[in-house]
């Protein structure tokens, strides 16, 4: 019954030369993703039409000024904040030469007009910046800077106990280091090693940065954007080290109206999932109020080794958002969250699990085919899987859906013909903003 | 090309040792749902049921099996299990009733010392066997067994029984005719020829087959019986081999050669008339052709293909033809010429791919490896919904009330960023359900 409910077909599996680890996969642009490989290779995903057909098309992009010898630990891309254009990946590996190993990171971008987008001269532009630390989760976070605007800038996390910020420097052309306690004062002295950060804007102009660490340790901070000031924090100790922590919203059954179509209105708060490779994966439900203190379990996520990877997503449609997560024990386990009943809180029940061939690494939720609908990509050990939602079913969903608002616009025109077809434009633009806002990391 | 990664799998004891025919899928009780038949080198004869990773059944033949085959080889209407030695023993097996008693045994598999282990029939036929067939060859509308041999010899024999007796016993094989072949036959096959009566070939080196005339159907059925047509002076193919050698690059004329026939079509009138058929070789050329010789495509790869099947993975009705490599390699293509891979993690001993109830109580399509581990993997859930990767749009783009909707709601059929935001927006906004 379990396997049922599971509603991906897998559309294509490429297969890797060499293992990847769980920071090794990234979006970059719209449609297409990178995986990197500990043997210094780069692979390309995304999906090609010729000749009227679609092919899933995985490439390895040569990015320059990554030794042989090389090992990549992260990668990570993002695209720059408007007004600035361009894709910019970033890379860290070690250089292991025998006596010494040097870590490095790389910063792939191409200042050239029209070739901004261009993973293929992106990949020959690189500056390359030594590092005194070994580095862990390349991460990016857009933050307003104080004399510049919105600014989209790398995190990176070391086994110095700290979190290192590069950021872009106009003038120059070249991104470097600054330090990481002008724009995230909530990064500073730091409990332990940080092994996966994440952030998400909340209410205007505040944040909520969550982070995990090596000895256990997760920290959680409400951050007022412009200062900027930490307006409270929490932390929390884990008896094992921390592989994923990821601030999600949920919206509970509040039934929202169609005219009211404010995104953060519905919203019942954020939630934290804590994965840690020992104990049981842990959500704290509505942080920015309760803080650490209200947890609840997602029972049986500790049956399959350590869970490596998490994700919060939306896959049935149904505007409930669903737990997903990876395990070394080759599980993807999908968590869904029954709301609250009589005087009960609401908690998640494994809804089902599906089986891969080598341990999952870290997934993304993102829509490769162009159609837009999404596609799940799991990067396992052995290589990247393309999971896609059953398409006759969803097609069947798309036109109930489709026929319904149908009804409801005739519905609509007959009473105000004119205003009808106002919401109707309005409403298409303001849903996509909200998407780009919930899902800042990937 | 499109590649997949297939994990639902069951894997099954098997700690002998086997030659690649010796394995084959089929109905061996009777019961509409099909069974796993493996012979070993040591003579035992498995039968592997659902999910159980021990043999339903266990029989024992004299001498090592080289293969084994499901069919009604007697014309009684019902499927009897066929397992031939390469010491030229040929063991017939009724299963019909095994799986009556053995509901009755409560599933133990000890019961080896039964008086109906032993085989229901078996008989002495020249040995060196190499490969079976159970197949209607003549188009008599009945079953014929046909053998390959490891001398390039092929022979037709037929389940004769005197016509007073009442109940088998009696029965025997009777030899119909002996081919001589000029390459060692890899596989045998029967196809539908242009004019709809069926073929037998042959699969001969080098990407090359053979069709072998059936001449009792013409001539006095008595002349044919002793081995007289391939008179042993005159050496290489006699009237009754038609060679056929494919054009193309073929590197080697020698290189090992499978061929499957009968590649369904679709409907069964299209399929009766001009038959598809496939080759492989070792060197990785794949190739799909119909009786009238004409060429429908053609693919190589790099890998060594051993092994050649039919398997109706989308579910439409039309065979997809499916190639396995020793490296565990596999290509599933179908009759438009896209392929699907699958990488199996080991080397393969043999491969067989069909349906098979495994789980879930029906009949599935299903690949089959025998790995170098003593185990033999069966991958239930290999049915596709589609050969190709598509989208969203171009499923909903078959619809024909996604148009008219589209219209109503004001958005450019034409225009792919507006469809394609109108989808997202539909599906990722949406939550009335």
């Amino acid at each position: 019954m379990l396997r049922e409910a599971y509603p991906f077909v897998e559309d294509s599996f490429s297969r890797f030369p060499s293992q990847s680890n769980i920071y090794g996969l990234c979006q970059a642009g719209e449609q297409e993703l990178l995986a990197a490989t500990l043997k210094g290779k780069v692979v390309s995903f995304r999906y090609q039409e010729l000749q009227q057909k679609v092919r899933p098309v995985a490439k390895e992009v040569q990015f320059t000024y990554i030794p042989v010898d090389a090992e990549i630990v992260s990668i990570d891309a993002f695209n720059k904040s408007s007004p600035k254009r361009g894709l910019v990946v970033g890379i860290t590996f070690i250089k292991d030469s025998g006596d010494k190993a040097t870590p490095f990171l790389n910063i792939y971008c191409d200042y050239e007009p029209g070739s901004e987008f261009n993973l293929e001269s992106i990949a020959q532009s690189c500056l390359n910046l030594e590092l005194q630390f070994t580095p862990f989760q390349l991460y990016h976070a857009e933050v307003q800077c104080p004399d510049e605007g919105l600014e989209t800038v790398f995190l990176l996390s070391g086994h110095d106990q700290r979190i290192h910020l590069f950021k872009e420097n106009a003038s120059l052309h070249q991104f470097e280091e600054q330090p990481v306690e002008k724009l995230f004062p909530e990064l500073q002295q730091l409990p332990s090693n940080v092994l996966w950060l994440d952030m998400v804007s909340v209410a205007v102009g505040r944040r909520l940065s969550a982070y995990g660490c090596q000895n256990g340790c997760v920290g959680l901070a409400l951050v007022n954007q412009s200062g900027p000031e930490v307006l409270q924090s929490w932390r929390v100790q884990f008896d094992s080290p921390i592989s994923t922590v990821l601030l999600f919203p949920l919206s509970c059954q509040t039934k929202s109206s169609e005219a009211s179509g404010e995104k953060s209105e519905e919203v019942s708060g954020y939630n934290l999932v804590i994965t840690s490779t020992i104990e049981m994966a842990v959500v704290y439900r509505d942080v920015q109020e309760c803080g650490l203190a209200r947890s609840t379990c997602l029972s049986g996520s500790d049956q399959w080794d350590a869970v490596l990877c998490a994700l919060v997503i939306d896959l049935d449609f149904d505007g409930q958002k669903e737990v997903l997560l990876g395990t070394y024990g080759q599980e993807l386990l999908c968590y869904k969250f029954r709301p609250a009943g009589s005087g009960r809180d609401g908690e998640f029940q494994l809804q089902w699990r599906r089986s891969f061939k080598s341990p999952l690494l870290s997934i993304i939720y993102l829509d490769l085919t162009g159609d837009g609908l999404r596609e799940l990509a799991v990067l396992t050990l052995k290589g990247l899987h393309i999971l896609q939602h059953s398409l006759a079913c969803t097609a069947d969903l798309v036109l109930q859906r489709l026929a319904h608002r149908v009804s409801a616009l005739a519905a609509c025109s007959e009473l105000q013909p004119h205003e009808a077809a106002d919401t109707e434009d309005s409403h298409a633009p303001a849903p996509i903003q909200g998407v780009t806002n919930q899902t800042p990391a990937c | 090309m499109r590649s997949l990664n297939f994990v639902h799998r069951v894997s099954l004891d098997f700690t002998g040792t086997m030659f690649p025919h010796a394995i084959c899928l089929g109905d061996a009780d009777n019961d509409s749902l099909n069974e796993l038949i493996v012979g070993d080198t040591s003579g035992k004869l498995l039968v592997y049921k659902n999910d159980e990773s021990k043999p339903w059944i266990t029989r024992t033949c004299v001498g090592m099996l080289t293969c084994v085959a499901v069919g009604d080889v007697c014309n009684k209407g019902k499927n009897l299990v066929v397992a031939v030695g390469a010491e030229g023993w040929f063991h017939l097996f009724d299963l019909t009733a095994a799986s009556g008693s053995k509901s009755d045994s409560s599933s133990q598999h000890e019961f080896l010392c039964h008086d109906d282990q032993k085989p229901f029939f078996t008989q002495h036929i020249p040995a060196n066997t190499k490969v079976i067939l159970i197949s209607d060859i003549d188009g008599d509308g009945r079953c014929e067994l046909v053998v390959g041999y490891t001398d390039r010899v092929v022979r037709a024999f037929r389940w004769e029984e005197p016509s007073d007796s009442s109940d088998g016993g009696s029965g025997q094989l009777v030899l119909l005719k002996k081919w001589l072949l000029e390459g060692q036959v890899d596989s045998l096959a029967v196809n539908p020829g242009p004019e709809g009566l069926p073929e037998l070939m042959v699969s001969q080196p080098g990407c090359g087959y053979a069709i072998l005339l059936c001449t009792w159907t013409q001539q006095d059925s008595t002349e044919s019986e002793d081995d007289a047509p391939a008179t042993p002076g005159s050496d290489g193919p006699s009237r009754d081999v038609v060679l056929h050698l494919t054009s193309g690059r073929i590197h080697n004329k020698n290189v090992s050669t499978h061929l499957i026939g009968s590649i369904s079509k679709g409907s069964k009138e299209e399929s009766s008339k001009c038959g598809l058929f496939a080759l492989c070789t070792l060197d990785g050329t794949l190739k799909l052709m119909d009786s009238s010789e004409q060429l429908l495509w053609s693919v190589q790869v790099d890998h060594q293909l051993f092994a050649l099947q039919k398997l109706d993975v989308t579910g439409d009705g039309r065979d997809e033809v499916v190639a396995c490599a020793w490296d565990g390699q596999t290509y599933i293509i179908d009759h438009n010429r896209t392929v699907v891979r699958f990488q199996f993690d080991e080397n393969v001993n043999a491969f067989c791919a069909g349906q098979y109830t495994c789980k879930e109580g029906k009949n599935s399509p299903c690949l089959v490896y025998v790995s170098f581990n003593q185990k033999i993997y069966i991958y239930w859930k290999v049915a596709l919904e589609r050969m190709e990767s598509t989208n969203l749009l171009r499923v909903l783009e078959e619809r024909p009330e996604f148009k008219s909707q589209l219209k109503v709601l004001g958005v450019d059929a034409e225009d792919s960023t507006a469809v394609r935001d109108l989808v997202a927006d539909v599906l990722y906004q949406d939550a009335q359900t």
